[in-house]
């Protein structure tokens, strides 16, 4: 009996957590649509005019515009240094390195607990002393210690996912060991593979720390939005409205597939 | 898995020379950045923590541990110690609770797998949110003016909660959104990973008249040991990284209500002072602490777990 009413109670009790869980996301893209006077007014407005007014002044601005080809530019290029150097690593570390496997994961790893505060610092120093401090070419390499590692940490339990004998059938058919990581275990291990990749995107895509200590003039989006409300006297909440929400969009478009990701990393039988 | 020692694979126990060739030329290139980067970061900040380099300035003198003893006698750096304390407990702890929590409603609430899964796409994308946005999205909601946190309140003739401007609440009013984002995305992976357990054990114990809760207490939950202490373990490393929404949120304030060891850090070394030596011999220690601690919880944590 008391598992009935878990059931009935608790169904209603998790719709309700949804909805309490989504409501700050909800009211954020509600209010994005606003005007001032819908936005200040201290009795919550369901009912208004939409504007775009937010979006087009968000759009238009040359700080935004300059921010998100920097975090594009940014992110594409030490996505793709990490994919080019950390996938065949990941693969090699998954099927020819023995004795040093474990140590070189916790390698890997332990890049994950440095604090990017402590990485930022001497970076700072780096970049200044090599004439490089605010540029883009900075952001990129420092923020490659988080692709590779990432890219190499969660594409090692997808090559290693791969059936050994697909790959032996292949090398017995005479492909060479680049043939077989080409032909063979990319395509098959591909599916868990863009998993690490958009996992990797995202991180890198929401990264502020960094990108705000390493530049003062070429900066990133997330360095453009966490500026917008220390700008000018009122605070143009509608504004920073439409920039949370724009920025927030890429990752947003990618929950779908991000999920199948956690379903095919989780759903398995433990190890 | 140990793959060298697993028989019946056809795998020669020596490697051959094309495949030793192989993981040389793909393995050299990444990982030598790799340790070329993190060399210039911790020897670099170390370097640093030595000196008294100030940002504006490129020349610098050794001053040998001056630093470390003034950080030692600084109230700000002791605050933010506390600070840092608090926030790591409260958010994991509380992240975890409300993960089991949750993982255990929508297993036995939501009967429905497609339903359940609708509702775990819906709950992981706080998670995705950047830190940035997230942040935003809550100063907004808790705005004492035209706060949605607050009309509840203001309803009902009470005054505002002032969330991110009382020294006593802003603190927790920003790990509310650290949990949000955490708590519930754990809690979808934990259903996933009660999802994929044997259905027998807990049958047994609700024969033996269990009730669900004590089934999940006595049975689910401990043959989940193992993932739960790995995701207490990540939780822990990634509450470290509080910089993002604290900075958003509070800049540290009101006062120094909020300002956690890296936020101080970044304030002295990059904000309006520039003081990048102290602020490093201080993101050094955080860098020992962090890495001896963790390292040493990792191996820990992976022989609980097994």
């Amino acid at each position: 009996m008391g598992r009935v009413t878990l059931r009935l109670g608790g169904g209603l009790l998790t719709w309700l957590i949804v909805l309490l869980a989504l409501l700050p996301v909800f009211w954020t893209i509600l209010s994005s649509f606003k005007s001032l006077r819908d936005i200040v007014s201290p009795i919550p407005v369901l009912v208004f005019q939409p504007t775009l007014e937010n979006y087009r002044t968000v759009l238009t601005t040359p700080a935004v515009r300059d921010g998100l080809v920097n975090s594009i530019i940014v992110v594409g290029s030490a996505l793709l240094i990490g994919v080019v150097l950390g996938v065949p690593a990941a693969y090699a570390l998954a099927r020819f390195v023995r004795r040093l496997k474990g140590d070189i994961q916790f390698f890997v790893l332990s890049l994950r607990f440095m604090p990017p505060v402590a990485v930022a610092l001497p970076f700072i120093a780096l970049w200044l002393d090599l004439g490089l401090y605010d540029t883009l070419i900075a952001v990129i390499v420092t923020y490659c210690i988080v692709t590779i590692s990432t890219i190499i940490w969660l594409g090692v339990p997808a090559f290693e996912q791969v059936p050994r004998a697909i790959e032996e059938a292949a090398a017995l058919e005479g492909y060479g060991p680049f043939a077989v990581f080409w032909k063979v275990a990319l395509p098959v291990a591909a599916p868990s593979l863009v998993g690490a990749v958009l996992f990797t995107f995202v991180i890198t895509w929401n990264e502020l720390l960094i990108a705000l200590a390493l530049t003062s003039r070429n900066v990133t989006l997330p360095v453009v939005a966490a500026g917008f409300t220390t700008l000018g006297m009122e605070v143009p909440w509608g504004v920073i409205n439409a920039s949370s929400v724009v920025l927030a969009l890429p990752p947003l478009i990618l929950v779908g597939l991000i999920m199948r990701f956690i379903d095919r990393y989780f759903s398995r039988p433990a190890r | 898995m140990n793959h060298s020692a697993s028989p019946g694979t056809g795998q020669p126990r020596r490697l051959r020379p094309e495949h030793r060739r192989f993981a040389l030329v793909t393995l050299l290139p990444g990982l030598s950045l790799l340790i070329l980067l993190s060399l210039i970061a911790s020897v670099g900040a170390i370097n640093l923590a030595f000196q008294d380099r100030m940002l504006r300035f490129p020349d610098a003198a050794y001053v040998g541990l001056e630093n470390f003893e003034r950080l030692f006698r600084d109230r700000r750096f002791a605050n933010a110690l506390q600070v840092s304390a608090i926030w790591e407990v409260v958010t994991v702890v509380c992240t975890m609770l409300l993960a089991v929590l949750l993982a255990i409603l929508l297993v036995e609430g939501v009967r429905s797998p497609r339903v359940r899964n609708a509702i775990c796409i819906l709950l992981i994308i706080p998670v995705l949110l950047p830190r940035v946005s997230a942040g935003l999205i809550w100063r907004f909601l808790y705005s004492p003016t035209m706060g949605a946190a607050n009309y509840p309140l203001t309803m009902l003739g009470l005054p505002p909660i002032e969330f991110l401007s009382d020294p006593q609440i802003a603190l927790y009013a920003v790990a509310l959104v650290d949990i949000w984002q955490w708590g519930l995305f754990f809690g979808v992976v934990l259903a996933k990973l009660i999802e994929t357990l044997p259905k027998e054990p807990q049958e047994a114990a609700r024969l033996d008249h269990a009730g669900t809760l004590g089934v999940y207490w006595w049975v689910a939950l401990p043959m989940l040991r193992g993932p739960i202490i790995m995701m207490t373990f990540v939780k822990a490393i990634e509450s470290l990284r509080s910089f993002d929404l604290i900075y958003t949120m509070t800049a540290g304030g009101p006062g120094i209500s909020t300002e956690t060891l890296d936020l101080y850090a970044f304030q002295q070394g990059i904000g309006i002072s520039g003081r990048i030596s102290y602020a490093s011999s201080l993101s050094v220690l955080l860098m020992v602490m962090t890495v001896i601690i963790f390292s040493i919880l990792w191996k820990r944590a992976a022989r609980w777990a097994a």
